[in-house]
């Protein structure tokens, strides 16, 4: 396997990666079936748009927000079966139980670390530090402009977070467990050891202050781009939203089992910021997962940072001790 | 995960027969069933008209992914026909019948952290400035002249908006959302219990028939056929 060059990198020379547009499979069927797969996702970001912004306050809650954001992963499992990307993707109950208790994890455990040690906390800390009020002019912003600029400084946190994951050894230990899912499904982006699930939940939106109707747009816009990050659906993606948005495509290709191309595509939402920091690659992959392909299982993702840190500490201890003899002097050769 | 408990080992163990009109040896049969068992991380023994398997860790598409280790029996009938009797037993459905006890504890956990988060003094000095904090009449938010020529509602009027009771303290977790993730693992645990035997059971049937799709077997541990050559964007 020889890859492709992509800028200064060659992708897809350890497994097969698909790389541009024009290489990507179409949506296959009728002229109903091609329209709504089409038309389908920008269809729900723009009819969510809408319903938030014309909300009445009653309405506009963040108890609403998670109730239409579970009826819309209900929603989508269904289309995982009515039009899936992959057959080898393809849910089943075990994978789906498996998914089912990450996310239950995610609102249950994770939930009560953050709200003693998370962002909640270290926001709260750092605004009695300062004198967070001069940034009040944001609420006199256009509801859309503030809705987008909570999203993008959201994603522009998890963006680096990510990237920090996949470049310093102990962050990458929390995150390689998520790296091990061998396939793309609605509840995936749940799987991964806690402690990295609690990172990459962190934000900086908290220190602003913003339209409670601003911030559920900004939700909205996360959840009708975000959610097909993890997802067996094939759609026929507009040009402009794969140029702005994250897709399937593109996180299939971060997922995939080439170790050059998971350092790309790292944000959440917003593709626009891998493309500022030149780490986006336009292509998709089929085989995902690590140590070609080998599933993790609940208990060694539960372990594996701390296992594998231990390793690595202990082997680190062991090379300090033998150095001396290890690395004797030895004589520069002549020029 | 051998052990006998008669009724109890229902909850992960499964038993049936599949029946084939045509009279296969025990040999004929498992050679029909082996590509279910060539896949990664499973370990398998034949014994006369018996075998058993056992399979670590398998991938998401393994057919056998759920039932990760049993016995198959082969029986020829007298009028011709052969059958496969199976007995098989699954971790995933012994985890998946116990998750809701894990979810009613954190349930537990969540009522005592709000019990201790309640009689704490932080927590009613935290109250009685909140309180303090409503008298304080709050401005009203202005929308921008653009949102409100295309007509966004209006942001309520701190000062219009209904008091709080003053003993109405929020939970700071509320324990409903663990209730309700433990009876949707007994409703997958139900799920899987009746799906999983019968999938499994017509997995054997269709490699002792001969219409198992090769490519549903091991599909996402091989490489695709054909390498695409695309071009860099």
């Amino acid at each position: 396997m020889s890859g492709v060059r992509v800028g200064n990198r060659i992708i897809g020379a350890e497994s097969p990666v698909t790389v541009g547009w024009e290489n990507i499979g179409k949506v296959e069927g009728g002229p109903i079936k091609q329209f709504f797969f089409t038309y389908f996702q920008p269809a729900v970001l723009f009819g969510l748009i809408l319903f938030w912004y014309y909300a009445p306050n009653e309405w506009a809650l963040a108890s609403i927000g998670i109730a239409i954001g579970l009826g819309f992963k209900v929603f989508l499992l269904g289309l995982e079966w009515v039009n899936p990307r992959y057959r080898s993707w393809q849910l089943t109950w075990k994978e789906f139980a498996t998914d089912v208790f990450y996310v239950g994890m995610g609102y249950t455990l994770i939930r009560m670390m953050n709200a003693y040690i998370g962002d909640d906390v270290m926001i709260e800390a750092i605004r009695g530090a300062f004198d967070w009020d001069k940034f009040s002019w944001f609420t006199g912003l256009p509801l859309l402009l503030q809705a987008i600029l909570i999203s993008m400084m959201f994603d522009f946190g998890q963006y680096w977070m990510h990237r920090g994951m996949h470049n310093w050894y102990p962050l990458w230990l929390t995150h390689a467990p998520h790296h091990y899912i061998t396939q793309l499904n609605i509840n995936k982006g749940a799987v991964g050891n806690p402690v990295e699930l609690f990172l990459i939940g962190l934000g900086i939106g908290g220190f602003f202050d913003f339209l409670p109707r601003a911030a559920l747009l900004a939700g909205a816009i996360g959840m009708a781009v975000g959610t097909y990050q993890h997802i067996n659906v094939r759609f026929n993606t507009p040009r402009w939203w794969r140029f702005i948005f994250n897709t399937t495509e593109h996180h299939s290709v971060h997922h995939s089992r080439d170790y050059e191309a998971t350092r790309s595509n790292y944000s959440g939402t917003w593709i626009i910021w891998d493309r500022i920091f030149g780490t986006c690659v336009d292509g998709e992959a089929e085989l995902l997962g690590m140590e070609g392909g080998r599933r993790m299982d609940i208990a060694e993702t539960m372990v594996f940072p701390f296992r594998e840190g231990y390793k690595t500490f202990r082997e680190w201890l062991r090379r300090r001790s033998q150095a001396p003899e290890a690395h004797a002097p030895q004589a520069e050769p002549a020029e | 995960m051998n052990i006998n408990l008669p009724y109890i080992d229902r909850i992960w163990r499964a038993s049936g027969e599949v029946r084939i009109d045509e009279p296969l040896t025990p040999e004929e049969a498992f050679k029909r069933l082996d590509p279910l068992f060539q896949t990664p991380g499973t370990s398998y023994a034949v014994e006369g008209d018996t075998l058993h398997y056992s399979k670590h860790n398998p991938a998401a598409q393994d057919k056998l992914a759920t039932f990760t280790s049993g016995a198959l029996r082969v029986e020829q009938a007298s009028d011709g026909t052969s059958r496969l009797l199976f007995h098989v037993r699954s971790t995933a459905l012994l985890l998946c019948f116990l998750a809701p006890l894990l979810f009613l504890g954190f349930a537990q956990l969540m009522v005592t952290i709000n019990g201790w988060e309640k009689a704490s003094p932080e927590a009613i000095e935290s109250v009685e400035k909140k309180d303090k904090d409503k008298d304080t009449p709050k401005a009203k938010r202005e929308l921008h002249p653009i949102d409100k020529f295309l007509g966004a509602p209006e942001p309520d009027d701190p000062a219009k908006k209904k008091d709080r009771k003053k003993d109405e303290v929020k939970e700071k977790f509320p324990p409903t959302r663990a209730y309700v993730l433990a009876g949707l693992f007994f409703l997958i645990y139900l799920v899987g219990r009746v799906l999983e035997p019968w999938l499994l059971k017509r997995t054997f049937r269709a490699a002792l028939v001969g219409t198992l799709e090769e490519s549903a077997i091991n599909v996402v541990q091989q490489e695709p056929a054909t390498g695409t050559r695309p071009e860099a964007c």
